[in-house]
């Protein structure tokens, strides 16, 4: 005797329920839990008594769907959607595989007297800081002097990689963002969504869409993951730019791509720059958990650390993600510091 | 003197349906009505100016008067609703996108009330902005502009980012930027109402001298009175986006048409404001031998203080070595005395053309 028996029974619908009652339907685990262990149906108790939910109905109805087909419907229509959606984003996507592929296989093919000189002269050239410099060499030699240099090294490159690929959708993205309302309300929600989604969920269809073995698929993660900031930041600076100001290039008569570049680019240059840093950062965290889907790197050790309880790799491990994350947040801070004081006094 | 800018039945309301509102406002309906019944603001209410050329034109009127929007909506950056703007004789509301943009460039430029300068730009850069956008060549216009630049007496400060210079500085680089487009028109918006009284007058002072020599065709806006009186050729009094009353500003002075102006005038020293030239009379209704010469654009308060006091003189008014009038010390001090609203429109040509 199931708790709702009474709606159906009182609308006769009693009928149509038990038309086609499959015998074998596989049992929830509820179910399994409840079933009676000695026979005569238990009656239910007014303290007892369900929420309306799809398994209570379907308790007195067998012909309502039970809360597990729902969840099985979906896994169903997202399966039968994927080989279509594969279709057209695998080869869309493919040229991430390479770019990803390509810069790992770099990094590590070149070997380390070549590859830290020439990041230590990136550093010096968009910070201009001995210190910096000085510092990002210190933290570089200490990961290679605990042979860390190669999980370093790639955790780094796809970072590149990915914020690289950030920035150059996101600016456009932010732009255009920044001169249409419409796009603006439009692409909020989507930026909200892809902001608060646990990263673990990221990940959830885009196995079933990719292979795991394809570096691409954390690469759309990392990339979903960390874009955000700088569209957010791009358009928000675009929009702060000082009206009195666009209303002087107007008055001048600059149209609008003038305006574009000569004027609110170049002002809104340090929101966006901060953008950015917050870009590089999330990539960071994400390819930490995108070790999961066999995105290489110090993740991996981490992760290692979890699944075989290794406390000391995953902690040195943790320690070299931390390392990472000072170097890339001071150096792209400092560039954007000599950014904002190099425009006051050229 | 040619007329540069004919401002004829201009109408701005601000809102959605401005169209319908227009007519509203055209069969009668007021600020306050229309604000209340549509929700619609009326920013200008047939405003008819002409602007000659080579004049200073100073529309002045306290905030929300619609001085800022007319001025404006010369150069469309706020898009009149109805009416016609003309420059030299043609429609600038019937301009496309590119002529207008042509007319920004070369034709009439803009100062602005707080100085607007690209603060990613140097002061050189600045005051280039114009010919950068008509991509002249660079060397021309560095030259240019550092021409400019020493006109407005900043020779040296191109290489300058515009916030390491003081409020007043910054503005004669807003008006070198003006200067430098070449154009024959310039609107100045509250052009020195940021800057603190003592560099307002240099400012007011150098707008005057360059303006001795350029001849440009300003229109200037303002609240403020006394830089009214001393820049303006022909004076705009502008109230709920209507002209109360516009003409030269002595006659301004001395023929106040109704109460809003009269009280707007009330409080102004006259005598340093009033010339010899607006209180003399003809040289026949001298009954006195003169007592000396002044000149026709001398200021009462000199008049007086020549005169020491006495009131029984009679002074001859010399225009160019020319004698053109007398001045009664009796005339003079009943021209000190504000006078009560006429009523007339003796002076509004503009409503007759």
């Amino acid at each position: 005797m199931a708790a709702y028996d009474f709606i159906f029974d009182g609308l006769g619908l009693r009928k149509w329920c038990d038309a086609d009652v499959k015998a074998d339907r596989p049992m929830g685990l509820d179910e399994l839990l409840s079933k009676p262990t000695a026979g005569g149906e238990k009656s239910v108790s007014a303290w007892e008594f369900p929420f309306p939910s799809l398994n209570a109905l379907n308790d007195a109805c067998p012909a309502l769907p039970r809360s597990r087909d729902m969840t099985k419907g979906l896994e169903q229509a997202f399966l039968g959607a994927k080989d279509a959606l594969s279709y057209v984003l695998d080869p869309l996507t493919q040229p991430l595989s390479w770019m990803l592929e390509g810069s790992l296989w770099v990094i590590l093919a070149a070997p380390w007297w070549v590859i830290v000189p020439i990041l230590l002269l990136i550093v010096q050239f968009v910070a201009r800081s001995i210190k910096l410099t000085g510092f990002v060499a210190l933290s570089l030699g200490l990961l290679a002097f605990i042979d860390h240099y190669d999980y370093a090294m790639q955790t780094l490159a796809i970072i590149f990689v990915c914020a690289f690929l950030c920035v150059l959708f996101g600016v456009p993205i932010g732009i255009a963002m920044s001169r249409s309302d419409r796009l603006r309300r439009a692409l909020l929600p989507v930026l909200d969504m892809l902001q608060t989604l646990p990263p673990f969920v990221y990940l959830i269809p885009l196995i079933f869409l990719f292979s795991v073995t394809e570096p691409k698929l954390y690469g759309i993660a990392i990339i979903l993951y960390a874009i955000v900031p700088v569209v957010r930041l791009t358009d928000l600076g675009i929009r702060l730019v000082d009206t009195d100001v666009l209303e002087a290039a107007d008055a001048f008569g600059m149209d609008s791509r003038q305006k574009l570049f000569g004027v609110q680019i170049p002002l809104a240059a340090p929101t966006i720059m901060a953008g950015v840093n917050q870009t590089i950062m999330m990539s960071l965290a994400m390819v930490v958990i995108a070790s999961l889907v066999s995105a290489p790197g110090l993740g991996v050790l981490v992760l290692q650390g979890i699944r075989n309880l290794e406390l000391g790799t995953g902690l040195v491990a943790g320690f070299g993600i931390v390392i990472l994350a000072v170097i890339l947040d001071r150096v792209t801070k400092a560039s954007l510091e000599r950014f904002e004081t190099g425009r006051r006094a050229q | 003197m040619t007329v540069k800018i004919a401002v004829k039945n201009l109408y701005k309301i601000f809102g959605d349906a401005s169209e319908e509102a227009l007519e509203k406002v055209k069969a009668g309906m007021g600020k306050a009505e229309l604000l209340e019944s549509t929700g619609q603001g009326l920013g200008l209410h047939n405003v008819n100016v002409r602007m000659k050329e080579g004049e200073i034109t100073v529309i002045m009127g306290l905030s929300g008067s619609g001085k800022s929007t007319l001025v404006r909506c010369l150069n469309r950056l706020i898009e009149p609703t109805g009416g016609e703007i003309l420059l030299d004789g043609e429609n600038v509301l019937a301009f496309d996108e590119a002529q207008l943009r042509e007319m920004r460039r070369k034709r009439m430029s803009m100062v602005f009330q707080k100085f607007a300068l690209f603060p990613h730009r140097t002061v050189l850069q600045n005051t280039a902005l114009a010919m950068t956008i008509e991509s002249a060549s660079l060397k021309e216009r560095e030259a240019e502009a550092e021409h400019w630049l020493g006109r407005v007496g900043l020779d040296g400060y191109g290489a300058s980012m515009p916030d390491q210079l003081s409020g007043g500085m910054q503005q004669r680089v807003g008006l070198a930027r003006a200067l430098a487009s070449n154009a024959e028109v310039m609107l100045m918006d509250e052009a020195f109402s940021a800057l603190d009284p003592l560099i307002r007058t240099d400012m007011q002072n150098l707008l005057i001298e360059l303006q001795r020599e350029l001849k440009k065709t300003i229109v200037f806006i303002t609240h403020d009175l006394d830089e009214a009186l001393k820049l303006a050729d022909h004076l705009v009094i502008l109230k709920d986006g209507a002209v109360v009353q516009q003409g030269e500003p002595q006659r301004i002075l001395l023929k106040p048409k109704d109460p809003y102006v009269e009280n707007f005038i009330g409080d102004i020293n006259r005598a340093r404001v009033l010339r010899t030239r607006s209180v003399m009379q003809s040289l026949q209704t001298a009954n006195r031998p003169f007592a000396g010469d002044v000149d026709h654009d001398d200021n009462l308060e000199s008049v007086i203080a020549r005169a020491e006091g006495e009131v029984d003189r009679v002074y001859r008014v010399v225009r160019d070595g020319q004698p053109v009038g007398a001045l009664d010390m009796r005339d003079l001090l009943r021209a000190l005395v504000p006078a009560e609203p006429t009523g007339l429109d003796d002076d509004d040509e503009e409503t007759a053309a």
